[in-house]
């Protein structure tokens, strides 16, 4: 069963996206702002940490970039792909989630299905990739 | 979890946004460049416009989005903040919090909305320099296209599309088609037409046109923009959308599949389950294939970390488990020789040299049906599965000290009131039980034995009683918030100058009490605006500071809140207050005349009194001091009022911290117990019958050094016995607050006090005016709680 951790401020979109990651079969947990992401990543042990993060950009506290940046500094047996998910759709700030080391960028409000088939790609989960291609266009 | 709860969510949390952002662009009047606080405000709109997205709220959207748009600008420090701003700012939450409120009543945004929407939106992108306000073109139908039922019939096609030499359904049938429409100025608004039809996400083909033929040469103005572009992507349609989002007014975009083919257009054919599982397997493909080049592009950008690199490794590890076919194994394990410090350039090598084969081109894939529609982005039969076994967690504020807050709704917190509540009661029987066991079955180990259990529950019991009220508290600066917009809107709309001081705002009060003050309040700071406060001249002639001062201070005494609202305004005129209460028959002239001025002055609480000459919007309308003081003291509250004429006028409201629990003393007259509401009470006397003055049916007697007039309780409720003396020939004697007077009520024995939880008289028994309510005993006996006031 994959982890996913789900980062972003607004309550909404947190359940919105735990809704969506949930009902494609993984377990989901969320953090308010980087720093209490990056505290629960910090409590957890190399073998239990998460497979995926889903990451906003504009949070108060830390940023989706200085979480992904922080985190990218950690040994490489932590290191898991980020996803970041956010409203700003200008290039400067796919580029910057790249710099941080995000594995890549969606841009919000993703539709359920492609953020689904990414999330599935990025845990190697081929059955539920498959389900979800089935909603995406080609 | 399902819909109707993320609905909740959205609602509950757009609120708390709206709320912040209407305090936060108050304080910002105060300290417009404070960085911290446009970072604030920003945050806040751009949270309330990602939720908007969620659902199909296009309406509301667009607001928030100008918004956010407008406050990114003066974070930037591009723009200055100013007036002009607030106030468009102002106006459009205040919209925005209507829509909220629509949303909440059904579910949905009326199309009736788009106008005033589009309006608010063009104004504050006005503030940007932005285009004018066009006149608002029908939404672009991307919300219909994802919410459509597939039985919709097909949109028709457009004429421009159909007017296009390729046709575009034809080679690329899941493309989105856009319109873009510069407006003719755009050249003085620094836009780049071109730039921004070029760089379009996924733009597959751009065909620039003109929107009207093209004068002669001679005639033509170079600075006026005539050009039309039409482009097709392949992105999303929303990207495309987000792309023009400044000129949303100027851009039309479809997706073809929504369009019916222009007639003698081929039909595509239906795709057979063989085909579509096939090009699931290319989706998938494709886009594993983009994640791929994402990471392959990540290594080469140079300067990337360690952990960057394990974390790409990983993901390229999964997209082949993802792919998992013959050559996706063999890659992954030469994958598996890369050594485990791998550097980004290595990996990055790899990587393109491990690139999955692509798939043949399925250039010739039949169009498929969009999602069955539903309000949410989401198909309905994925949306409607049960809910999951966790629900999602409320979500806390940005402050970590509420960084564990549960929001739980305000109808459970009320349900375990009322169970404590029953629980207070029911320990209360072990008292009464312990004591038959004793005297009715001669058992005292046991009845010692339930005394102790009883002091336990009892300690359990008061406890409860105690957290359930903390959870129900909260500051009254919860509703001080919305009177610095009040005034700020009347005194402009007035032309007074008035600054706002709120002192106490974190006192805390229950719930219930809050929310049933914030009407009182804002009557009384409207009165101080419309009468007290004089205009800027009026003040400085009367040698006071042009700008007038309303303090709203708040503080905690004993188990009362005390609120008081001072002005320096002109002050209350006793003179003209008597006046007007004869003018309107409320009080008998040579009646009037005999009051002092501080009794005058209290006139202003008598229903109908108003001293508006004309009814203004702001307060008048006849609806006066009477409503507050009837407000306050329905939560068992009272009012004072005192004035200096000239100098200002000051309201104090003393409140209970809570409703949940009545201290009442229980009195006994006839034989029958009675409660009476501690706070009215002001001491309990016994009188001998000599200190009681007959005069006419009047009885009255002196109490350090005032008349209080006397009436038997006996006699008010028509009971069959008169009051009985003690073998002192004293009286037992209630003195209460009835008013601005004390009564004393003669009544046979007091009983002492207790707490009780006070149930209103209900159904044919609410008429009975007399009584407060009722109040279950320990010993499961009905206690009646009088009410003093309407029994005098």
């Amino acid at each position: 069963m994959s982890r996913i951790l789900v980062i972003d401020d607004a309550a909404t979109v947190r359940m919105y996206h735990r809704k969506i990651l949930g009902d494609a079969g993984w377990d989901t947990e969320e953090a308010i702002n980087g720093l209490e992401a990056l505290e629960k990543v910090g409590m957890l042990t190399d073998d239990e940490g998460f497979d995926l993060y889903v990451v906003d950009i504009n949070m108060p506290k830390m940023d989706g970039f200085t979480f992904v940046r922080e985190l990218r500094q950690l040994s490489a047996a932590r290191q898991t792909p980020v996803m970041m998910v956010s409203t700003e759709a200008q290039s400067q700030d796919t580029q910057t989630a790249f710099d941080a080391g995000a594995n890549c960028y969606l841009i919000k409000p993703a539709k359920p299905q492609e953020l689904v088939l990414t999330a599935a790609l990025l845990l190697g989960d081929r059955a539920a990739a498959l389900k979800a291609a089935e909603g995406v266009r080609p | 979890m399902n819909q109707t709860e993320l609905l909740d969510q959205f609602i509950l949390e757009a609120r708390e946004c709206l709320e912040q952002v209407g305090q936060r662009l108050l304080d910002i009047e105060k300290a417009p460049t404070d960085p911290e606080l446009l970072n604030d405000l920003f945050r806040l709109v751009h949270t309330l416009k990602g939720n908007c997205g969620l659902f199909e709220f296009k309406a509301m959207e667009r607001v928030v989005h100008a918004g956010e748009d407008l406050l990114d600008r003066v974070r930037q420090g591009a723009l200055a903040y100013n007036n002009d701003m607030a106030d468009a700012l102002l106006e459009a939450m205040d919209y925005t919090a209507q829509l909220v409120d629509q949303i909440e009543r059904d579910g949905k945004i009326a199309a009736s909305a788009d106008g005033r929407s589009t309006q608010l939106a063009s104004a504050l992108r006005a503030l940007l320099n932005a285009p004018p306000p066009a006149p608002p073109i029908a939404a672009a139908p991307s919300s219909q296209a994802a919410a459509a039922p597939a039985t919709e019939p097909a949109s028709p096609c457009p004429a421009w599309v159909e007017a296009l030499p390729d046709q575009p359904w034809r080679t690329h049938p899941q493309a989105v088609i856009w319109r873009y429409q510069p407006e003719p100025e755009c050249f003085f608004k620094g836009e780049d037409p071109w730039l921004l039809a070029r760089q379009t996400p996924g733009l597959l083909h751009l065909h620039v046109g003109t929107q009207t033929d093209w004068p002669d040469l001679a005639d033509a103005d170079c600075y006026r923009c005539n050009l039309s572009f039409i482009g097709l992507s392949d992105a999303p349609l929303a990207y495309v959308e987000d792309h023009f989002r400044c000129v949303a007014e100027q851009l039309e975009v479809l997706p073809l599949s929504r369009l019916a083919p222009p007639s003698g257009a081929a039909q595509a054919p239906t795709s057979t389950a063989e085909q579509a599982a096939q090009r699931h397997i290319q989706t998938l493909r494709q886009r594993a294939l983009q994640i791929w080049d994402d990471q392959v592009q990540l290594l080469n950008r140079g300067g990337a970390r360690p952990g960057t690199v394990a974390a790409v490794r990983r993901a390229l590890h999964q997209l082949l488990q993802a792919l998992s076919d013959d050559t996706a194994s063999q890659a992954q394990d030469s994958m598996a020789a890369l050594p485990a410090d791998v550097s980004a350039a290595a990996l990055g090598h790899w990587a393109a040299a491990h690139r999955p084969a692509d798939l043949a081109s399925t250039e010739d894939s039949p169009p498929e049906v969009t999602d069955p529609g539903s309000p949410w982005p989401m198909p309905a039969d994925e949306a409607l599965t049960s809910p999951g076994q966790d629900a999602a967690r409320r979500g806390a504020g940005d402050d970590p000290a509420h960084h564990k807050v549960l929001k739980v709704g305000q109808e459970k917190i009320d349900r375990l009131m009322d169970l404590i509540g029953e629980m207070v009661v029911a320990k209360n029987a072990l008292p009464y039980l312990a004591q038959r066991a004793e005297t009715h079955f001669q058992q005292r180990e046991l009845a010692r034995e339930i005394k102790a259990q009883y002091a336990v529950i009892n300690r359990i019991a008061e406890d409860m009683q105690h957290a359930i009220m903390q959870v129900r508290m909260m500051p009254v600066g919860t509703i001080f918030q919305r009177f610095g917009r009040l005034v700020r809107d009347i005194s402009r709309k007035l032309g007074k100058d008035v600054q706002l001081v709120i002192e106490g705002e974190d006192t805390e009060a229950d719930k219930n009490v809050i929310e049933s003050l914030a009407d009182p309040l804002i009557h009384i700071i409207r009165n101080s605006l419309d009468h007290g406060i004089e205009m800027p001249d009026v003040r400085t002639r009367a040698g006071k500071a042009a700008q007038g001062t309303i303090r709203v201070s708040a503080r905690q005494e004993s188990d009362r809140v005390l609120i008081e609202i001072n002005d320096d305004g002109a002050g209350i005129d006793p003179q003209r207050i008597r006046q007007k209460a004869i003018e309107r028959g409320l009080i008998p002239e040579d009646k009037a005349q005999t009051l002092s001025d501080t009794e005058a002055v209290q006139l202003i609480f008598l229903p109908g009194f108003s001293t508006a000459d004309t009814i203004s919007d702001l307060s008048g309308r006849g609806v006066g001091m009477d409503v507050v003081r009837t407000a306050v003291e329905r939560i068992n509250g009272s009012v004072e009022l005192s004035s200096q004429f000239g100098k200002g006028t000051c309201l104090r409201l003393s409140l209970p911290l809570s409703m949940a629990v009545t201290n009442v003393m229980i009195i006994e007259a006839a034989g029958r117990r009675f409660g009476v509401p501690m706070d009215l009470i002001v001491e309990t006397v016994r009188v001998h019958t000599d200190d009681i003055h007959h005069f006419k049916q009047a009885r009255t007697t002196v109490l350090r050094g005032r008349i209080v007039p006397l009436q038997a309780l006996h006699d008010l409720l028509a009971l069959e016995a008169p009051p009985v003396m003690n073998e002192d020939s004293e009286y037992a004697v209630l003195v209460v607050r009835a008013g601005h007077e004390s009564v004393g009520l003669l009544v046979d024995l007091f009983h002492g006090s207790s707490d009780i939880i006070l149930k209103p008289l209900e159904g044919v028994l609410a008429g009975l005016t007399g009584f407060a309510g009722t109040a279950l005993m320990g010993d499961g006996s009905v206690l009646m709680v009088l009410n003093p006031k309407e029994l005098l």
